[in-house]
């Protein structure tokens, strides 16, 4: 497939990084301090040019391209990018990033000539509101209009003793409709089978309904109950449309934002929030208002080093559960080493949401694990697939693992009898190398 | 170059801070076309053969103050906001003088004398109803029918009829029409303020119509065989501007229950958000008053409050069953809504009866109504600030914006707010302490309470106090200067204070 991508910031790399093995990419950028790194590491074209003008997008070539994703940091010039490429491809399939609500809003009802929208906000929030609903998890996504759900776990001392140091076909509290897909240790995944052991310092991808995902937790991190009382530090885009999400699925919100403008019209939107005009900085405010009772805190201010420090005084206050926005990738380890338990990147998440629309038509969702080193698929089985008609228990195992199949609109969790028949839509986890060859299997 | 010149005059002249001679003018417009109102009870009179020269005369004299004024304004520059204010202020002072006219002129002995005519005028205009006659009846039919008829003007207000009827009043009107309407808002029913007030005007119309109606059917069938057309339309001429002028000496105690079940209706549709009341029965959305925070409160403490001096009454054996419940719930709809008329001679009853009554004059009807007090919405929005301000107390940094059905109130509106609370108890505090003063000074004896209830009833602009000056009493013992003090009340209950008392700031008067 031949691809352009216009922008080459966070979320260009990253797409370019997820799409260059399989895919011809062209990249623009006004930057050539951005192109240069993408030209030496990838076999991708780069070019110096303005993707929202049209002669610049006819130069590069934009008429043989079958996806145009216009993903700079600026709204209107993704929207005039993809108005132009429209223009000069019209059957070339358009993406636009943007963060104006209006603009999304504006696609749903069919008024934007573009094929799809993603907004990093909303995206953003998406992620985090699955890693709220389910205790323990490091990553979660959801398919099939949320009947099966993907959920990244750690494992830890406190874990179940009835899971710690067992075989998996031993531990007979494993919940039914769920299937260990991959258990990751350091750099090394194993695909596991009923001999496998699960150990302190694992981490699990399990694959399973709403109700498995929710026990699994259970399993993996006791005594983290449902979540009532989220606190969102930052008042941003990104925080705003974080708790929008969580007020809507009934949960809590507290939000601090120390502008007084800004606190006061979120707290106009957000009539269900208590919005507090604060730094979130000061132990005093945090003591008075028991910031440290919340069952989680977000923190998505715009600095990483304010993040850093507010989440790290939270859970000093003793906030047992903590998520960061990260902006800039290596703050991720920062987190990681003093104790944030989840961090999310704006950028790659609305980078994993473009990327879907560059996989096989069958393919309708995607979710990136572990910086892109696995991913999960949903792919439509064809009648001609050498799977099709065999039982689970005589599938060879190629580096992939079926962990759910949705038949006649219903999920079905697969055990070793069932047999896989053409048409069925199946949630595959597979290492991001492979992509194409299971698509080209199933 | 003489238009720059003129231009510069225009300006310098400007400088004096309020443009007298404009808004002088505009008041003179507006107070000439109460000449034409005159005619009303002018035919009445040559119909019931009565004198109708006093009228005439005084629609004589009212042309020509009214032109006279007129032509003080011609060629003045063109007023703005801050002409506005006394443009209304003066106009209620000036319409109530003028309306008082055919009382002096008509020389019965009860308003011979210029300050009682006043009263009278301005508590009919204001819609108070008090009064300082003694022998109501012993007025003619044409005079009692042009009492009744002040309060029908003044209670959805003569700015907004002459802003419905007037297209020279179009631009810059919305000032005039927000200071004359109660409530802190005015609600938008047409683009254009023109079509509101015609709206507005026309809802009244209907409904006076539909009760006039309704008594008369009762008086012709015989359900009621003390109403007739006249006491039918006097009546309702009295109900919707939440007036409470009656032209029986003992208000509607006379009539029977049934009419006075009618009269309980009204008066709570009077009290109403007429705005609303329009997209109910006009547009017929009745959902919208269902949803509405102000009516849901209004209707909830109406009803509370029937039930609870309903049982006051039936506890201490004053009054049984249905007429506990009537004369309960009529007196609660007519203190609150600051009607006035009475059942019953209330004064009579206990003390926690009578604090239900004073109590509910302090609330008054909704905004946009033609009640007076408060307003339920004032003590609405108070109530979620004071609520705010204790949250705050424990949460110092929660940010916490007021809403109104659903849609955020600005700050601004809730400071007006406030002001105009302590400002509407101020007034009361003060006039209540100069009638009391007034009494020790020069009689006529009365109660703390007694000065409490007229002040509050005057300023409300409700009607009835208590003792001598209860709803079947008179206010004519009052010393003169008390019944000044309680003309300005009155003045200053129906325009809600603020466009008066801005009249006394000094900036006001500056550039």
């Amino acid at each position: 497939m031949k691809i352009f991508v216009i922008g080459a910031g966070q979320v260009g790399s990253t797409i370019v990084e997820a799409l260059h093995g399989e895919h011809n990419l062209t990249v623009l950028d006004l930057d050539p301090g951005r192109l240069t790194p993408l030209a030496y590491r990838y076999d991708v074209a780069t070019i110096e040019a303005n993707g929202a003008s049209r002669r610049a997008l006819a130069d590069a070539g934009v008429r043989d391209a079958d996806l145009v994703i216009a993903c700079t940091s600026r709204d209107e010039a993704n929207l005039v990018a993809a108005t132009f490429a429209r223009i000069e491809a019209p059957r070339a399939t358009t993406v636009i990033r943007t963060s104006n609500i209006e603009y999304i809003e504006l696609w749903r009802e069919g008024r934007l000539d573009v094929d799809f929208v993603v907004s990093s906000e909303v995206e953003t929030a998406h992620a985090i509101t699955r890693v709220i609903g389910v205790p323990a998890a490091l990553q979660t996504d959801v398919f099939a209009n949320g009947q099966v759900q993907m959920v990244e776990y750690e494992v830890t001392d406190l874990s179940s003793p009835d899971v710690l140091g067992k075989p998996l076909r031993k531990s007979g509290v494993i919940p039914r409709d769920s299937r260990v897909v991959s258990k990751i240790r350091g750099d090394a995944m194993t695909i596991p089978n009923g001999d496998t052991v699960i150990n302190a310092g694992d981490r699990l991808v399990v694959v399973g309904s709403p109700e498995a995902a929710q026990a699994w937790g259970e399993l993996l991190s006791p005594g983290e109950g449902a979540v009532e009382d989220v606190v969102v530090f930052g008042g941003g885009q990104v925080g705003v449309a974080i708790a929008r999400q969580l007020l809507e699925q009934r949960i809590g919100v507290r939000l601090i934002e120390p502008d007084r403008e800004r606190a006061r019209r979120i707290a106009e939107d957000l009539p269900d929030a208590r919005v507090y005009q604060a730094t979130g900085l000061d132990p005093d405010f945090l003591e008075r208002e028991r910031i440290g009772q919340a069952q989680a805190a977000v923190f998505a201010m715009r600095e990483d080093s304010k993040n850093h420090y507010a989440a790290t005084l939270a859970r000093v206050h003793g906030v047992d559960f903590t998520i960061a926005i990260v902006h800039d990738p290596i703050a991720r380890e920062v987190y990681a080493y003093s104790g944030v338990d989840v961090t999310v990147n704006p950028r790659q998440v609305t980078a994993e949401e473009i990327v879907r629309f560059a996989h096989d038509p069958r393919t309708q969702q995607v979710a990136m694990i572990e910086n892109d080193r696995f991913e999960v698929l949903d792919i439509t089985t064809s009648p001609s697939s050498e799977y099709v008609g065999l039982k689970f228990r005589d599938m060879p195992i190629r580096g992939a693992v079926i962990g759910a199949i949705v038949r006649d609109g219903k999920a079905v969790f697969p055990h070793s009898d069932d047999v896989l028949e053409a048409g069925d839509r199946v949630i595959v986890f597979t290492e991001s190398s492979r992509v194409a060859a299971v698509e080209r299997v199933l | 170059m003489t238009g720059s010149t003129a231009t510069r005059k225009t300006v310098l002249r400007r400088r004096q801070g309020v443009e007298f001679r404009g808004a002088l003018g505009l008041t003179g417009t507006l107070t000439k076309y109460l000449s034409v109102a005159v005619l009303f009870p002018t035919a009445l009179a040559i119909g019931y053969r009565e004198p109708f020269w006093p009228f005439l005369a005084a629609g004589a004299i009212i042309a020509l103050v009214g032109l006279g004024l007129e032509r003080i304004g011609r060629d003045a520059p063109p007023i703005g906001f801050r002409e506005g204010f006394f443009v209304v202020a003066v106009t209620w002072l000036f319409a109530a003088a003028l309306g008082a006219l055919p009382y002096l002129l008509s020389g019965d002995p009860q308003l011979d004398r210029p300050v009682d005519a006043y009263f009278e005028a301005m508590s009919g205009f204001t819609t108070t109803g008090s009064s300082v006659l003694t022998d109501i009846p012993a007025l003619d039919q044409s005079m009692l029918m042009w009492r009744q008829f002040t309060q029908w003007l003044g209670g959805m207000g003569i700015i907004v009829l002459a802003l419905a009827v007037l297209p020279r009043l179009r631009v810059g009107g919305r000032q005039l029409l927000e200071s004359e309407m109660p409530g802190p808002e005015v609600d938008n029913l047409a683009d254009r303020i023109r079509s509101t007030a015609q709206r507005l005007w026309l809802l009244y119309i209907a409904l006076t119509a539909a009760q006039a109606l309704i008594l008369a059917i009762f008086g012709w069938t015989g359900i009621d065989d003390r109403m007739d057309l006249f006491n039918a339309v006097a009546h309702a001429f009295t109900t919707l501007p939440t007036g409470g002028f009656s032209p029986e000496g003992r208000s509607v105690e006379p009539f029977s229950a049934a009419s006075q079940w009618v009269i309980v209706i009204f008066m709570t549709f009077a009290g109403m958000n007429f705005a609303l009341l329009y997209r109910v029965l006009v547009r017929r959305r009745a959902r919208v008053a269902i949803r509405d925070e102000e009516a849901r409160l209004y209707l909830t403490i109406l009803v509370a409050m029937s039930l609870l001096l309903a049982m006051e009454l039936w506890h201490k054996g004053i009054e049984g069953g249905e007429a506990a419940f009537r004369h309960a719930t009529f007196q609660v709809v007519s203190m609150m809504t600051t009607t006035g008329y009475a059942s019953t001679d209330f004064i009579v009853w206990p003390a926690f009866a009578l604090m239900i009554l004073i109590g509910v004059m302090f609330i008054g009807g909704s905004a946009g109504s033609t009640g007076g007090a408060i307003k339920v919405v004032r003590h609405l929005l108070m109530g979620k600030v004071l609520r705010r301000e204790l949250r705050q107390t424990l949460h110092p940094e929660v940010v916490m914006p007021i809403r109104l059905n659903g849609v955020v109130v600005d700050e601004r509106t809730l400071r007006a707010i406030t002001a105009f609370v302590l400002l509407y108890v101020g007034f009361f505090a003060v006039g209540a302490g100069l009638i009391a003063l007034d009494s020790a000074f020069q009689g006529p004896p009365m109660s703390a309470f007694d000065a409490i209830a007229a002040a509050a009833s005057t300023l409300g602009n409700v009607g009835p106090g208590l003792g001598f000056a209860g709803p079947m009493g008179s206010f004519e013992p009052f010393s003169d200067f008390s019944t000044v003090v309680m003309i300005a009340l009155m003045w200053l209950g129906r325009l809600e204070i603020v466009p008066v008392v801005v009249l006394l700031t000094r900036s006001y008067w500056r550039v």
